[in-house]
């Protein structure tokens, strides 16, 4: 009996339906989470970060 | 504070080096993408056997993707990441190590494609002792840029970098799952997988190498030199970490859209397009995000020819990743496949997007790296002007070559019959439409040389000694506590403080394996259900291996590039029914290592040539084209009549492909005396059908063989009831 019999037999083809819903659920988490108030002077700051790379830096 | 600042300095003669690697291998590349636009124009260019497009082909998109493409994305990422994370790359020796092995991987690839040594998988096509070259020269990449990333003087992890990691980490997962094979002697080797599989692994992978070779890489370009141009922030860094995340969750499984109607499974198919319409969305957001990042300076964009060339290169990203998902709609797809328009979709994206970025960048950074004043601006605006006319000649005139041809394939006339049932007239069709291309392209590069000479005229007046400015930062405070703690209150505000996020990108080893989970989860769920579960490629009896001279020919087919413009995948499609024959079945294929299903129809199917023609119709068509089919835009292959087949090697490849799991049986053990018998029964049917004599130990009896099987076990299966209809459709009649 070879792998494929085993596998075949559990019947998982669903499983790709529910890893889409997990990666879904996760994508929507982010989404909240990156438009959560709490964070905007950090993102003002790092959005700068391009321009300001040629000076020193403040201890961090 | 009074912390004690490190002074260092940044390593830019590693950015030079792949300045010019960029530019030098960007015009090869696109020559040979000219070479081989003229070969389809003028057969009689196409030389036997190393000149042809079959062969040059793979070497135009394997020149422009990882040559030109790569060393683009290597010069920015080595100026960007030293700068981002405020320190010199680890390892000088490292760099160095990358640079070189990369070129030496690029000659390497520029030397065995035209000698016919290939995987036969698109933008895989580098036989496996180059693909272990490149899996080292990667790793050395990668450990450098971690290492680097771990000495960092700055805290944040800037969302470019985010982009190159996911970029080395997820070309590293792809190019070894994709590559695994057998060797069958240093230049040869069979794909462990077969038929359906290797189709997912190679499109899983085929597919991502656009999205994570040129896209994310070029993205984290854009996020980075974009500002620095405009000298503007990122429009929102909230939407370009949507952007980010959105991309790495998203890509992984929008492979499968290009095996729409094939063989591979429906629910693959249709996972592949959802996904990939999903990913229309960040896409946007992405272009908007760096389209905004101008605001308040386009006024320079009229004056600067950088900043011009950023924003055609925003809008071609934002044209291809709307194109795309539209493509990927299966309905759009069954005209657009095997076309030219999935060919036009690629150059807005290569020659737009990766080109113009690249060479945006590359003007930017050539005063800095060189230390002095570009030699011309006026250069620069004739590049880009030049450069932007090339592009709308090239992609106008595919597009409607893709969109002529696709629908001169599907028409009906009154009575039901195929309009076009001569292939070769749907190729005339496309004729004028071929020179505009050539026409375009060639724009393109004189454009391109213009930037190499004023590149090089920079380059002459740089400083007899560059200077090396000393940088200084603070290290990193191992004591350093967060400011903005979790703030109690429960999960939720926990979770929505971010503070899990922010401790991630303080640890770049966690956030790439986080970024890694994604991409290994999703490929896992979307692959595995394909290899472990039988229902989704039914077997058929019938469908045996194929003989050991059928299989020497089949090595011939694959060394000579035919897959570039051959599919062998006929789609359940009223209109391929009825100009091939039955549509493919998963269960055909199950020996194909490689599969040989092909992506674009140059020449039509072959999955059903099998017995459709005699034997010496094949001997005199691969002799010259045009003796059996006047119009035939195919290179002639007279050699495959005087070169002596090679019977012992199929000993070799016989044991490979028995490795990989083909059931071969007594051939195991005398392959080449098979073979000879073989052999000498379809030389002996040509002499007796009035063709040349003396074929039985030449190439093209072992490749027509092989195309004479072609389809034939189907037909095998149902024979005894040949009054049937061949084989019905799933779920009943049409």
């Amino acid at each position: 009996m070879r792998l494929s019999d085993i596998m075949g037999a559990a019947d998982l083809s669903v499983y790709a339906e529910i890893a889409m819903l997990l990666f879904i659920a996760a994508f929507v988490a982010i989404v909240i989470s990156i438009f959560a108030p709490s964070r905007k002077r950090m993102y003002d700051d790092a959005s700068r970060m391009p321009l300001d790379d040629e000076h020193p830096q403040t201890p961090r | 504070m009074n912390a004690r600042l490190d002074s260092f300095s940044y390593d830019d003669d590693i950015v030079r080096k792949f300045l010019w690697a960029t530019m030098i291998w960007g015009l090869v590349g696109m020559l040979f993408g000219l070479i081989v636009a003229i070969q389809l124009t003028l057969p009689e260019s196409n030389v036997a056997p190393y000149w042809t497009f079959g062969r040059l082909r793979p070497l135009h998109t394997n020149a422009v993707i990882f040559a030109f493409a790569g060393n683009a994305w290597f010069t920015g990422a080595y100026y960007s990441s030293q700068r981002l994370l405020k320190t010199r790359m680890w390892s000088d020796g490292l760099s160095k190590f990358h640079f070189w092995g990369w070129q030496a991987i690029i000659v390497a690839a520029a030397l065995t494609l035209p000698l016919g040594l290939t995987q036969s998988k698109e933008y895989a096509e580098l036989e496996w002792p180059i693909d272990i070259a490149i899996a080292v020269v990667w790793v050395a990449f990668a450990v450098n840029f971690f290492v680097t990333m771990a000495k960092r003087r700055e805290r944040h992890i800037f969302v470019a970098i985010w982009f190159y990691i996911a970029s080395i980490i997820t070309v590293a997962i792809l190019h070894i799952f994709n590559n695994l094979s057998v060797p069958a002697g240093l230049f040869k080797s069979y794909s462990i997988y077969a038929g359906v599989q290797d189709a997912f692994m190679q499109w899983w992978y085929g597919h991502n190498a656009v999205a994570f070779f040129l896209t994310t890489p070029f993205l984290g370009l854009m996020y980075y030199f974009m500002p620095k141009a405009a000298d503007r922030p990122v429009f929102s860094y909230r939407l370009s970490i949507l952007h980010f995340w959105s991309l790495v969750f998203l890509y992984i499984w929008a492979g499968p859209h290009h095996l729409h109607y094939t063989a591979l499974p429906d629910w693959a198919s249709t996972l592949g397009m959802l996904f990939s319409v999903m990913l229309w969305m960040p896409s946007w957001g992405g272009m908007v995000n760096g389209l905004l990042t101008l605001r308040g300076a386009w006024h320079k964009v009229t004056e600067d020819p950088i900043l011009k060339f950023f924003v055609v290169a925003v809008t071609a990203y934002g044209m291809s990743t709307f194109e795309g998902p539209m493509l990927s709609i299966k309905s759009v797809n069954a005209l657009a496949h095997y076309t030219d328009w999935i060919i036009a979709h690629v150059h807005t994206g290569a020659l737009g997007w990766n080109g113009f970025m690249t060479f945006g960048m590359v003007y930017w950074l050539a005063p800095r790296l060189f230390q002095t004043e570009m030699f011309s601006k006026k250069l620069m605006e004739w590049h880009f002007w030049l450069a932007t006319f090339g592009i709308l000649l090239y992609v106008v005139a595919i597009y409607s070559a893709g969109a002529t041809q696709g629908l001169m394939w599907r028409a009906f006339d009154e009575t039901g019959r195929l309009q076009y049932p001569d292939f070769v007239e749907t190729v005339m069709r496309l004729m004028p439409m071929y020179w505009v291309r050539v026409a375009g392209g060639t724009i393109y590069i004189v454009g391109l040389i213009l930037g190499i000479y004023n590149l090089y005229r920079t380059w002459a007046a740089r400083p007899a000694v560059y200077e090396v400015p000393v940088i200084q930062a603070a290290p990193l405070n191992p004591a350093y506590a967060e400011v903005h703690a979790p703030s109690a209150g429960g999960l939720w505000a926990r979770f929505t403080s971010m503070h899990w996020h922010r401790r991630w990108e303080g640890m770049p080893l966690f956030f790439s394996v986080m970024t890694a989970v994604a991409v290994i989860v999703a490929s896992l769920f979307e692959i595995i259900p394909t290899f472990l579960i039988k229902s989704n490629v039914p077997t058929i009896a019938s469908v045996k291996p194929y003989t050991p001279l059928e299989l020497a020919g089949r090595d011939i087919y694959q060394r000579e590039g035919c897959f570039n413009c051959h599919s062998q995948m006929v789609r359940p499609l009223m209109h391929e029914t009825e100009r091939y024959g039955d549509y493919s079945k998963p269960g055909e294929s199950v020996y194909e290592h490689p599969f040989l299903w092909g992506s674009r129809r140059i020449g039509p199917d072959l999955a059903r040539l099998g017995g459709k023609y005699p034997d010496l119709w094949h001997v005199r068509h691969m002799h010259t084209p045009t003796d059996v089919v006047p119009k035939s835009i195919m290179p002639a292959y007279p050699k495959l009549q005087t070169n002596v087949l090679n019977f012992t090697a199929i000993q070799r490849s016989v044991d490979a492909m028995a490795m990989v799991g083909v059931p071969y049986g007594d051939a195991v053990n005398k392959a080449p005396a098979m073979a000879r018998a073989q052999a000498a029964q379809v030389a002996a049917a040509i002499e007796a059908a009035g063709g040349p004599t003396g074929l039985a130990d030449k190439e093209i009896v072992a490749l027509t063989a092989y195309l004479q099987r072609l389809g034939r076990d189907l037909r095998n299966a149902t024979t005894p009831t040949a009054q049937q209809p061949l084989v019905a459709p799933p779920g009943g009649s049409r």
